[in-house]
């Protein structure tokens, strides 16, 4: 059954792919599974790790199908170029500021057009919290992403070294 | 494709056939063996990495006529070789710089 549900699975990957690869899989695929422990754990790990990986390569193999190398594999160089760039913040500062002014403008036009200032007031602190919160959660999933890639940090290590190089080289 | 560093099991795959070719299995069980089990690649992971290896020219397959099409051979080509090489170059700096911080932190 699991063989069938693995060869099923195969099918998501590019044609090409399946072509090129899939007896291979399939055969590596039924080694591995003549050879799991017997404990349940080591089972469900396996089975896990297995559809999981398939899941994850069809869909990186038909983007980079689609767009060729701009898709990165996922495990082939550690994602150091995926820094949260410092830009960024700033840019969302930029926008952050642009629809506060924008609100602040549409108050004012309702204000002249006989709206009472206390109802407009809640309407803009309730779009704030919305704001806020949903700033927050998409800082959190693009820390999430920038996790799953697995930025590694090593560029820092590296920026300390060519420190410790120009120190050494300039002789203090 | 001549950036680094690679990630771990890219980097063990190209390891793996460094020392002889392989066939997908193979590379499985050494990937595991020299990890000491903490690297368990799927099957999904392993060929995706084969086939961009293929591409970019770092790993070709032998061509056995008695090979069944489901047990093909792998092996390093010049140029995989040459670019596992600057990346063990890559990662002895960095150990030799760890080792001297740390040492230089316990003095």
């Amino acid at each position: 059954m699991a063989l069938t549900l693995y060869r099923w699975l195969l099918r998501l990957y590019p044609e090409s792919y399946c072509e090129e690869f899939g007896e291979e899989m399939t055969s590596v695929f039924r080694e591995a599974r003549n050879e799991i422990p017997p404990a349940l754990i080591a089972k469900i790990n396996f089975y896990q790790r297995e559809f999981c990986g398939l899941l994850s390569g069809s869909l990186f193999a038909h983007l980079h199908r689609l767009f060729g190398p701009a898709i990165p594999f996922p495990r082939f160089y550690m994602q150091r170029q995926f820094r949260f760039p410092r830009f960024t913040v700033l840019l969302m500062l930029v926008i952050f500021a642009a629809v506060i002014l924008t609100i602040a403008k549409a108050m004012s036009v309702s204000v002249a057009y006989g709206a009472t200032p206390g109802t407009v007031w809640p309407s803009l602190i309730s779009v704030f919290g919305v704001m806020v919160v949903g700033m927050s959660t998409a800082a959190v999933v693009i820390w999430g992403i920038l996790h799953s890639l697995r930025r590694s940090g090593i560029h820092r290590l590296e920026n300390v070294q060519s420190r410790i190089d120009s120190v050494k080289s300039n002789g203090i | 494709m001549e950036t680094f560093p690679l990630t771990e099991p890219v980097f063990l795959v190209l390891l793996s056939l460094a020392e002889q070719p392989r066939h997908g299995y193979s590379i499985l069980k050494d990937v595991e063996s020299m990890s000491r089990g903490r690297v368990l690649l799927s099957t999904g992971t392993l060929y995706g990495a084969l086939q961009r290896l293929l591409a970019e020219g770092w790993i070709e397959r032998i061509q056995e006529d008695d090979a069944p099409r489901d047990r093909r051979t792998y092996r390093l080509t010049p140029r995989g070789r040459r670019n596992l090489q600057i990346e063990i170059d890559r990662m002895r700096h960095l150990t030799k710089v760890a080792a001297l911080r740390v040492a230089g932190k316990e003095a």
